[in-house]
């Protein structure tokens, strides 16, 4: 098997003194689609927020490409926090799409996605512009690049969100819940977004979610999440169909009554 | 009390030339406590707890205590430190400080309203502190606390007048020493309330103007 591209070694993760994380190992493979489930205050969403650097890790180390994210080697090859330089450059690899999208109000959809290619990765703006064009084309949004967040539906923010993401060409994509926020009849073509990115998909996923029918589909593998640890960890179709643990058994059973 | 109209014209242009200086001193104290009272909400920010509160406590000293006492001991007090300002630079760095700490505040406030989702795709695409707070975070904090911004400036026009307690020539003191010499204070006193009225009155139509214009975009 290829060197994974995403490794976690022993992460533990304290807010205060509450444990969320216990001591996680993990690895996600180049390419792999990997799916988050669990019950919520389970750890998933700070899981995955630490590879995004949105917390700070406690315990522990996450690699990306074989480089650390949180730390760095120093000249006698003893682990020390990373400098900002350094997470800079290690999370460059890394992509996100949040649960509310977090569009730039103040942009319009267009400058909102070629932002960060120019100001961030230095792209030139031509090269920039048509990129971002080429993501709205992707998303199904190209006649909206004028518009302001304000104007478009949860759905399209959403999608905005998605291309923005794409266009800094990440390694590894971490979708939060991406379709939580938006009306049931939105959520369809949000889904349909991540499913054409996921198939065409060079880059690593890390989808946060609670439709199981939708992980199922997209994921190689499937990760359970419960109290703050990583209690199964497969293939969606023994995850979802021949579940071991007692936790994971009540967790199906739950999800299934409430649909 | 007869108004007399001729003499009234006599001094207008005296009193009026003095506008000048009344009108650099409002300006480049507003710069200067625009660019302040951003340091002081930066400074406020950090998250080194010394910096913090020696920044903190210094905007409410500043804010809690008079302007006319400050502009004193900067202008009286200052030189026997080896610190000699001239009245105007002493008086709009009196105005600068005082009204940087509450523009501070009013920073303060735009950033906050500034959710925090912000900062965290600013992190997800890798922004630095620098781009984030110059591309994403400032261009969402300042439209909507331009009209407050306006007001402060409007305000600190009028407060001008307290330079003339530092000797600074502006139209104040300028219509004081007209009616020194000629025993006639209702002309000249008459026409710089006048003329603060002609210049305040239409500044904060415009400033309304403005507000409207940005509840709309927002």
């Amino acid at each position: 098997m290829a060197e994974p591209i995403v490794k976690y070694n022993k992460v533990t993760k304290y807010f205060d003194d509450l444990q969320v994380l216990d001591e996680i190992d993990f690895e996600i493979q180049p390419g792999e689609k990997v799916a988050l489930i669990g019950p919520s205050g389970s750890g998933k969403t700070t899981f995955a927020r630490l590879l995004m650097m949105l917390e700070e890790i406690t315990d522990g180390t996450i690699e990306v490409e074989g480089e650390y994210l949180w730390h760095e080697k120093d000249d006698k090859g003893n682990l020390k926090p990373a400098s900002s330089e350094h997470q800079r450059k290690v999370r460059s690899n890394i992509g996100m799409v949040f649960q509310h999208f977090h569009l730039f109000p103040h942009m319009t959809v267009l400058q909102n996605i070629i932002e960060a290619p120019v100001t961030v990765q230095g792209r030139d703006k031509k090269e920039a512009t048509k990129a971002g064009k080429d993501m709205l084309d992707k998303v199904g949004l190209l006649d909206k690049a004028d518009a302001y967040p304000a104007q478009l539906s949860g759905g399209q923010k959403q999608r905005v969100a998605i291309a923005r993401a794409l266009v800094m060409q990440p390694k590894v994509l971490i979708f939060d819940e991406p379709t939580s926020a938006l009306d049931p009849e939105l959520v369809g073509e949000v889904l349909e977004v991540i499913k054409s990115i996921a198939d065409e998909g060079e880059a690593s996923m890390l989808l946060i979610t609670h439709e199981m029918d939708f992980a199922k589909e997209v994921a190689d593998r499937i990760a359970f999440f419960d109290g703050g640890k990583i209690v199964e960890d497969g293939p969606p179709s023994d995850i979802l169909y021949n579940p071991q643990s007692e936790r994971l058994k009540d967790f199906l059973e739950r999800f299934m009554n409430t649909q | 009390m007869v108004w007399d109209w001729s003499y009234a014209f006599d001094i207008l242009p005296e009193i009026a030339s003095a506008l000048s200086v009344t009108i650099s001193a409002t300006v480049v104290g507003f710069i200067l406590a625009l660019v302040l009272g951003l340091i002081w909400t930066l400074l406020i920010r950090s998250t080194n707890k010394i910096v913090h509160h020696v920044a903190n406590g210094i905007v409410r000293f500043i804010r809690n205590t008079p302007l006319l006492v400050q502009l004193y001991f900067i202008f009286y007090v200052f030189p026997s430190i080896g610190i000699a300002l001239d009245p105007f630079t002493a008086g709009v760095i009196g105005l600068g400080v005082h009204y940087s700490t509450y523009l501070s505040e009013v920073f303060r406030s735009g950033i906050e309203s500034v959710g925090p989702g912000q900062w965290e795709v600013a992190t997800a695409l890798n922004f630095t502190k620098r781009k984030t707070w110059t591309r994403i975070i400032l261009p969402q904090a300042i439209p909507p606390v331009i009209p407050v911004i306006g007001n402060y400036f409007i305000t600190m026009f009028k407060e001008t007048p307290l330079l003339s307690a530092i000797t600074l020539v502006e139209i104040l003191q300028t219509a004081q020493n007209i009616g020194a010499s000629t025993f006639r204070y209702t002309e000249p006193l008459t026409i710089v309330g006048v003329l603060f009225l002609v210049l305040s009155y239409p500044a904060s139509l415009l400033i309304r103007r403005l507000e409207l214009k940005i509840a709309e975009r927002y």
